[in-house]
Formats: C-alpha cells, sequence, structure tokens
C-alpha cells in the first residue's frame, strides 16, 4: 500500500466518524454493542465484524453504537456499568458480552425490565441466555473449545498440559482451562492452570520467563496452550528457552499472524479459533433484525466455534488472516 | 581539606542509602532459593529475573530520575507498544530496513517526551495529570493509526540478523541482549547523576524547584531532557521487544507503568522527590522482578502468587525504610573515629 493510499484511507474514516456521530442524532433503531478493547487483537476481529455489519443496521436507518471497555482490570463490573451507560443512553436492542454473569446479570435483566432486547455473544453461553431470555447467544461455547483443545493434546500424545492464563478470574478464561483439564482427561491426559498475577499482563517477558520456569520446574509437562494469541508469542520464547522446543507442544486459544506462522512453520501445533469477525458481524446482524423486524434465528445457540486451525487447514486460514477477517 | 574517603566500618557499610535495598533483595533471592530449589539458582533461573529486570530496568531508571526530579511519566505505558508498533509496521508492514524502523521509534518517543516535558514546564500542570493525557492520547493515536495502516493490531516482524544480534538475540540460549543494554544504561545515567552537575540538579529540582531554579539551574531545560529520556527509553523497550518476539501489539506495556514506578520506590527512590541512586533502582529492579518471576520455580500454588509478591515487596520496603532512615538520621561527629 501506498502512503497516498493511507493518507486517502485516513481521510475516509474520519469523515466516516464525523458522519457517524451526525447520524447518531438522527431517527432509528439504536444497536448498542458492549465490547472488548479495540486494541485488543482479537477483539479488533470482533469490531471489523461489528463495523461491517454497521453497514446493514445503516441502510435500515438505524445507528450501532460501540461501547467499550477501556481495561480488562474489572471487566464484569464495567462491563455491567456499560449495559447501563447503553440504557440511559435509550438503546433499542443491546448486544453484549456476559463475562462475568454474576456481575452482569443483574444489569442485562435491567434492560430487559426497560424493554430493551439483549442479546449475548461472544461469552456466555447457550444456557445463559436461555436462563436470561436473551434473544439468542452467538459466539464461542469456551468450555466446549477447552474440550476440543484438550482432546487434540491427549489424542496427539501430549498427556500434561498447562493452561497459561493470564487473567485468571475471568469466566471464559476459566471454562477454556477447564474444558482443556476435561478434554485432556477424557482422553487420558492431565491438564493444570497456571494463573499468572496482574504485573505479568502486557509483559511478554514477563509470561515467557512464567512459563519456562514451569517448564523446568516439572518436566513432564509436554504441552502448553495461552488463552490468548499474544500470549503465544511469548509462550514460544519461554519453550524455547527452557531447551524444550520440540518436546513441549504449543497451542492457543485464537490466533494472529505470528502464530499462523508457527503453525506453517510447525512449531505450533494447533489454535483454536472461534471466529471472531463472525461474532461481531452476526451479533449486530440478528439484534437489528430482531428490532427492526422481529426475526430470530431458531437455532439456539449460534456457535461460530470451536474450529482447530493446524497444519492440515493452514494454508486457507492464512488467506482469511490476510484479508483481516481472521 | 580533610580525608573525604569514607573508612570502611559496618557502621558505615550500614549507613550507605543503598544498604537497605540490598537488603531487601538479599531477603527475597534467600527466601526463593530456598523453597525455589535448585532452578532457581541455576544461570537458567537467574535468566529468568535478569531477562525480566532488564527490559523493566531500562525504563525504571529514567522514571527514577524523574521521581528524583519531583515529576512521573506515566506515558511510557503507551510509549512501549508505540515503539514496538511503529518498528513492526516500518520494518515489517512497509517493509523499509529495520534501522529507519528504530530511528523513528526513538524519534517518536522523543517527540513524545518533548511534548510531555514542554506541557510540564508551560503549563504548570501537574506531570501525573498531563503523562496521563498523552498516555490515552499516545494509545489512541496508536491503535487508530494501526488500523487504518495495516488493518490489525498485532504486526509481524522479521528483523535481519544484525539487529536480531544487537537487540534480540539470547546469549548462551538463555540471556536476553537486553541485559547489556540495561547494565549499559545504569552506567551512562550512574555516571549522569552522581558525577556530572546534571546530577545535582536533578536532586536540587526534587527537594526545592523554585530555589532550584533561584540558584540558576536551567530547570526547564532538564525537565524536558529527563521526559525526552523516559519517552525514548520506553520505545526502546517496545522496539526491542518487537525484535525480540517478532510480533508487536497495540496493547501490549500498561502493566510497565505500575512496575517502574514499584520499581523504582523499592530502590529507595523518595515519593516526594529529591533523594535516590541509581544503584538503589537498579536494586529495586531486581528484587521486583525475583518476587514476580521467583514464584514460578517454587512449589506454591500460582494462585497465591500476587499475595507472595505483595507480602514480600512490602517486607523489601520496610527494610529499605529502616536503613534510610538509619542513613539519613546519622551523623558521624567530627573526628570520630568510626
Amino acid at each position: 500500500m501506498t502512503i497516498k493510499q493511507t493518507l486517502l484511507r485516513l481521510v475516509v474514516s474520519t469523515t466516516a466518524l464525523a458522519f457517524g456521530a451526525t447520524m447518531a442524532l438522527a431517527e432509528g433503531k439504536t444497536v448498542a454493542v458492549i465490547g472488548g478493547k479495540a486494541d485488543d487483537p482479537f477483539f479488533a476481529k470482533v469490531k471489523k465484524g461489528i463495523d461491517d455489519a454497521t453497514l446493514v443496521v445503516q441502510a435500515h436507518g438505524g445507528t450501532v453504537n460501540y461501547l467499550m471497555l477501556q481495561n480488562y482490570d474489572n471487566i464484569g463490573g464495567d462491563a455491567a456499568n456499560l449495559v447501563r451507560t447503553a440504557i440511559s443512553q435509550g438503546a433499542s436492542v443491546i448486544a453484549v458480552p456476559n463475562w462475568v454473569p454474576d456481575a452482569q446479570d443483574e444489569a442485562i435483566k435491567a434492560a430487559q425490565a426497560a424493554g430493551i432486547p439483549v442479546i449475548l455473544y461472544n461469552s456466555g453461553g447457550g444456557d445463559k441466555a436461555r436462563e436470561l431470555g436473551a434473544i439468542n447467544y452467538i459466539g464461542n461455547e469456551e468450555y466446549t473449545a477447552g474440550l476440543a483443545a484438550g482432546a487434540y493434546f491427549a489424542t496427539h500424545g501430549m498427556t500434561n498440559v498447562i493452561c497459561v492464563n493470564t487473567v485468571p478470574g475471568a469466566q471464559n478464561l476459566e471454562d477454556r482451562c477447564k474444558g482443556v483439564a476435561d478434554g485432556a482427561a477424557k482422553n487420558g491426559g492431565a491438564s493444570n492452570q497456571l494463573p499468572l498475577p496482574a504485573s505479568a499482563f502486557g509483559d511478554p517477558t514477563a509470561v515467557a520467563e512464567a512459563i519456562k520456569a514451569t517448564l523446568l520446574k516439572d518436566t513432564s509437562i509436554n504441552g502448553a496452550i495461552t488463552i490468548s494469541a499474544g500470549d503465544a508469542n511469548s509462550a514460544a520464547t519461554g519453550i524455547e528457552q527452557a531447551g524444550l522446543t520440540g518436546k513441549v507442544a504449543l497451542a492457543s486459544f485464537d490466533m494472529d499472524g505470528a502464530g499462523l506462522d508457527r503453525i506453517k512453520a510447525g512449531t505450533q501445533l494447533f489454535a483454536v479459533d472461534q471466529q471472531p469477525w463472525l461474532q461481531g458481524f452476526l451479533a449486530v446482524t440478528m439484534a437489528d433484525a430482531y428490532v427492526n423486524y422481529g426475526l430470530a434465528i431458531a437455532s439456539a445457540p449460534v456457535l461460530t466455534g470451536p474450529g482447530i486451525v493446524d497444519s492440515a487447514n493452514i494454508d486457507a486460514t492464512l488467506a482469511g488472516a490476510g484479508a483481516g477477517y481472521r | 581539606m580533610t580525608d573525604p574517603t569514607p573508612r570502611m566500618s559496618l557502621g558505615v557499610v550500614l549507613r550507605r542509602p543503598e544498604t537497605g535495598s540490598f537488603l531487601g533483595l538479599a531477603t527475597v533471592f534467600v527466601f526463593f532459593w530456598i523453597f525455589g530449589g535448585a532452578n532457581f539458582a541455576s544461570p537458567n533461573g537467574a535468566a529468568s529475573w535478569l531477562n525480566v529486570a532488564a527490559s523493566l530496568g531500562i525504563i525504571a531508571i529514567p522514571i527514577g530520575l524523574l521521581m528524583i526530579a519531583g515529576e512521573l511519566d506515566i506515558s511510557i505505558g503507551s510509549m512501549v507498544p508505540a515503539g514496538s508498533m511503529t518498528c513492526a509496521i516500518l520494518s515489517g508492514h512497509f517493509g523499509l530496513p529495520i534501522a529507519v524502523g528504530i530511528g523513528a521509534a526513538l524519534a517518536l518517543g522523543a517527540v513524545v517526551g518533548l511534548v510531555n516535558g514542554l506541557l510540564v514546564v508551560k503549563t504548570a500542570v501537574p506531570s501525573f495529570i498531563v503523562t496521563l493525557g498523552t498516555l490515552f492520547a499516545v494509545a489512541g493515536l496508536l491503535l487508530g493509526l494501526a488500523v487504518i495502516i495495516t488493518g490489525t493490531t498485532s504486526v509481524k516482524l522479521q528483523a535481519g540478523p544484525e539487529a536480531k544480534f544487537l537487540l534480540g538475540h539470547f546469549i548462551g540460549g538463555v540471556f536476553q541482549v537486553t541485559i547489556f543494554w540495561w547494565i549499559a544504561a545504569a552506567a551512562f545515567w550512574g555516571f549522569v547523576l552522581h558525577y556530572s552537575k546534571y546530577g545535582n540538579w536533578i536532586l536540587a529540582m526534587g527537594g526545592d524547584k523554585v530555589s532550584a531554579r533561584n540558584a540558576g539551574i536551567p530547570t526547564d531545560r532538564v525537565t524536558i531532557l529527563l521526559f525526552m529520556c523516559s519517552g525514548m527509553s520506553a520505545a526502546f523497550v517496545g522496539l526491542s521487544q518487537a525484535i525480540l518476539y517478532n510480533s508487536a501489539q497495540v496493547s501490549a506495556g500498561q502493566s510497565y507503568i505500575f512496575n517502574a514506578i514499584i520499581s523504582v520506590v523499592v530502590g529507595g527512590v523518595l515519593l516526594t522527590g529529591g533523594y535516590g541512586s541509581i544503584f538503589g533502582i537498579v536494586l529495586g529492579t531486581l528484587t521486583f522482578a525475583i518476587v514476580n518471576q521467583g514464584i514460578y520455580y517454587t512449589g506454591f500454588d500460582a494462585n497465591w502468587a500476587s499475595l507472595i509478591i505483595g507480602i514480600l515487596l512490602l517486607v523489601a520496603v520496610l527494610m529499605n525504610n529502616t536503613f534510610r532512615k538509619a542513613a539519613l538520621s546519622y551523623a558521624p561527629r567530627k573526628g570520630a573515629r568510626t
């Protein structure tokens, strides 16, 4: 891409931003979407799906209002507050990940009591959506994804796996690690969680060294899975530093360019993908269709994952990644 | 002139300002040596905390100097990812030579530091607030530009062998080359603070800025320079991480804010400014890194990690304060033989 094209895109997107602000004042249904930080590589793809879906909403005369978490320090409480913000802004429908049900359920019920339908996406699961009376759940079931990962490890000979959790306590991540443990156990393996303190979050060296130390301490560990794509880059270094490349298989929930390159090169076994673009796109289009025309998909939940990306399908995945959808 | 060299007796050593920091470090080291076993004391174990300390330490030293001068810079939390993303976007996404990426990242650090410094000096708004503003501003700018330019928030970077050798390889397979940059930085800043006129200026500014200015110290220039140095140091750590880990993410780096301040305070720098040493900051950084990484060598359940980190840091600081009080309140009698 040339500098000129880049500048052009900058101008175009700035103009689009200005237009978006004007349109929020117009009449029409407002889809409020609560989501993660857009600088989180995973949520950037969800956001891309939301942005693409915004075109559909706008075609129906509505607007999309993306309410973003500023950080993940108090994810449940902050998300609940954003739901209440959406209520006070007079949203027509709310799409929200139910990261910490104990903290968020009350706010979600408050929205429904105010006559605002809610659709769960990304986190929460089908059971929770049914319990709360949400329109549907669109996304991954973390526990199911974990089961798939644990089973993949065990059936490929990795019988002692650590699940590296850089945000211990978040329900979706705990479910992932629990799923890995159960999936491994069902297939004759075992898995323990390695929770890292907040002081390590975002410091790749601290994460890498923690993994290295754990692998050196317990030499029977032969598999490691990280809860995010970025952490997998740190884990790859940690495994290498422990001198265990080839002995400890690496996997990750979600994926990024460096991780896909590792799968292609054979230094990472697999990645569990939940197809985040679909989550953002479907959540917003379904919320829009429901609130405008009463349309709803009968299948519940709508699962976008887990999909395993490994050496068998890496080339097609790389093509999708190049286009920014994966 | 009387004999300026202090007599090296136990009493004098115990009253050195760094003694408290050193004892804090020794305490946590022995703690993890006992509970961590052979792996912790092995070269590979030492690399665990040295690698973490190195990148943190490069940032902590200029932050410590700012704190000694009575200022604070929390925009480093955005400058670390800004440095790594600038380098990765220019040299990875656009495929420009790595030197361009490195140069641009450092230049960006200098510019953000300059903005911080100018705003602090010209507006007299507390530097905590100014840099809080630039922390968010840089993060937002970085995210917006990254998504527009690359369409993603995580950019790959394959650096050439020279850049890898200088900034991103492991000596002996385990020690990050960053450790040597940290040593170089510590030596440089140690000279500046303890042997150049700037050192006295910085200490004087933290003690009383108005008096310092009245005494003819160019406080504005020193403040701006310090902010530029902290911005560049953070950008440097960011770009070397991008080269080391072959990728850059928009979000990494926020933990450096708190971790750097903790390291500096554990290293004996007063939160109110006017007191501190480079050696102390180095010891504080090492203490923090050992406490953070040592836990994984022990048999403790990792769920308790934060609790143990908190308690050990408190112990280290309490020990430090005790000795600093002794050092500050003691004055040898004239001509006394200690």
